[in-house]
């Protein structure tokens, strides 16, 4: 259904749909569209006040409420789970301004915003995955100024990064980067992933699925297409690895190939539950 | 010889530049700075010529425009004027459209984007700094240094790069149980040798050496110079020498050029220029050398 249609109706409420003006929205799409079209590129666009504070999720939500449709159904995550007090804050936020249906279920969802992970079920070519990130730029780490780290994408000099990844190997024995992978985007553009584990990086190349990245206070979008190489930095002798979790068991579910959290209980053990619940409460059903 | 390197007139101006300042400035005028438009002519229409295995010397007082003219040929800043072009060599032959079909010179580097410029650079450049500061990071291990070039230039193992390190620094004298320390933890003398090994990661044709024995005790400059003569003979390297130090310059250099107030006053062999000055600039140089 159009926009348009659905506002004309007379069940709808008047005014603007989805929280943004249609300014705001054309401002958010054109810099998607700019994203999409150079995987991995940071495009600067003009972060809108939104009801909730800078380095909340205003980003995503900014990309989400700009391409949100009537019958869109929504799924909002916080670090895997559906029911933190941000990701419910959001839903509603959602369900208020844009009347749209509200999911857990991944596979239902044709829109998902996230921080922090990426679902464990695979998604679809339907589905479109919205990241929040808090830091855009992942050179930020060996160089903190800004007009540097432009002029070091501008010319893919990215030699620094390499180095911050070799010392790592050399003073460690292995890369310490736990989160925030940076990964080299079409063979061009290097990438922070947003603070996703190294776990779900592997999900972002070559999938079937739209990825969106919004950082709201930081004023950039950036997109990985469905069908894009996103390699994370990786040296012959030193391959990149995700978190082993050999031996370990989701409590609840029981699942073996999901990325775990570890649990501190009431009687001082360690016990390890799903990080993705909805996907854990699918099991269980 | 053949040539590897020519520079054609290259200009660097700080300020607007007005119609007097070509007569207010230079050697002639003695000073490098336009008194009408206050704008500072660093280094003003100079051209040279680099041949293969050669060591050429660039000398002068402090102002004269020596470091800018290295750094505008290492394009840490842009020239205002002047055009520069590379000989054709193996080691550039994967810089996109450097040179056009059977020219054995390159087009005018100068103007080229600054990804192929880095990339053109890397191939064919080393660069050793006066100050260690400025050429290496300090935080960053002697070997990870050595490395940042190699990695810049597409290498992807942590073995290879190790092995290629290690015999850099052995061969500038660092200790290679030190390899994995950084260089902040280090003598002067022995940060100028580090700084040497990463100028030679890239296995360059043509190293530029700014003041590089300049702030070192007497047996460290010695020590330092020996080796840079060494590497040269075994490396076959041509060399862009600036000193303000004459006994450097005729301790390493054939040709020489003179610089003043950003302007070339004299060049010729390094022997006729200190034993037969022409211009009064050079004399009181030559005259000023401690005996």
């Amino acid at each position: 259904m159009r926009v348009r249609e659905w506002m004309d109706r007379d069940t709808a409420p008047k005014g603007t749909f989805a929280f943004l003006d249609d300014g705001a929205k054309k401002d958010v799409r054109r810099a998607l569209l700019k994203a999409v079209a150079i995987p991995g590129y940071q495009v600067p666009y003009g972060s809108r006040e939104m009801p909730l504070a800078r380095g909340w999720g205003t980003g995503g939500i900014q990309i989400t409420l700009s391409m949100l449709l009537p019958d869109d159904v929504v799924k909002v995550i916080d670090q895997g789970c559906d029911g933190s007090v941000n990701a419910v804050n959001i839903k509603k936020f959602y369900e208020r301004t844009a009347r749209v249906k509200i999911t857990t279920d991944t596979a239902l969802a044709s829109v998902i915003q996230t921080r922090h992970r990426i679902p464990e079920e695979k998604m679809t070519d339907r589905q479109i995955l919205v990241l929040q990130v808090p830091y855009p730029e992942a050179l930020r780490e060996v160089e903190p100024s800004e007009a540097q780290t432009r002029r070091m994408h501008a010319e893919a000099d990215y030699g620094r990064m390499w180095l911050h990844l070799y010392e790592d190997i050399v003073r460690f024995g292995e890369i310490r980067i736990a989160y925030r992978y940076p990964c080299t985007v079409n063979g061009r553009h290097v990438m922070d992933p947003s603070p996703i584990p190294r776990w779900d990086v592997p999900k972002l190349h070559m999938a079937d699925t739209l990825f969106l990245f919004g950082a709201g206070r930081e004023r950039r979008i950036y997109a990985v297409p469905p069908h894009t190489r996103v390699e994370p930095l990786e040296f012959d002798d030193h391959r990149f690895r995700v978190e082993d979790f050999s031996g370990k068991a989701c409590a609840r579910c029981g699942a073996t190939d999901t990325f775990l959290d570890e649990i501190l209980m009431p009687d001082g053990t360690r016990t390890h539950f799903c990080s993705d619940s909805g996907h854990c409460d699918k099991r269980r059903a | 010889m053949d040539a590897l390197l020519r520079v054609h007139g290259i200009t660097r101006r700080y300020g607007s530049g007005c119609p007097q300042c070509l007569d207010n400035t230079g050697a002639a005028a003695g000073t490098n700075r336009c008194d009408a438009c206050g704008s500072v002519w660093a280094c003003r229409d100079v051209s040279l010529e680099l041949r293969a295995e050669e060591a050429l010397g660039i000398v002068g007082e402090s102002g004269s425009g020596k470091s800018t003219l290295v750094k505008l040929l290492h394009f840490d800043d842009a020239a205002t004027s002047g055009y520069v072009e590379l000989a054709r060599m193996p080691a550039l032959e994967g810089v996109d459209d450097l040179y056009a079909e059977g020219c054995d010179w390159s087009r005018d580097v100068l103007s080229m984007d600054r990804y192929r410029q880095r990339k053109a650079r890397d191939a064919s450049m080393g660069i050793v700094y006066q100050h260690p500061h400025l050429g290496l990071r300090m935080g960053v291990s002697a070997g990870g240094n050595v490395a940042e070039r190699l990695l810049s230039a597409g290498w992807r193992s942590i073995a290879a790069m190790r092995a290629r390190a290690s015999e850099l620094l052995e061969r500038t004298e660092i200790p290679l149980s030190r390899m994995d320390e950084p260089p902040r933890n280090f003598s002067g003398g022995m940060q100028q040798r580090v700084q040497i090994a990463k100028a030679l990661s890239g296995d360059p044709a043509i190293l530029l050496l700014d003041e590089v024995t300049t702030g070192l005790d007497l047996s460290v400059q010695a020590r330092v110079l020996d080796m840079i003569r060494t590497l040269r003979e075994e490396l076959r390297l041509s060399m862009l020498v600036v000193s303000h130090d004459l006994g450097v310059i005729n301790l390493l250099c054939q040709r020489t050029m003179v610089m003043k107030n950003g302007q070339v006053v004299e060049s010729g062999l390094t022997d006729q220029i200190l034993q037969d000055p022409q211009h009064g600039y050079t004399q009181l140089l030559v005259a000023s050398q401690l005996q």
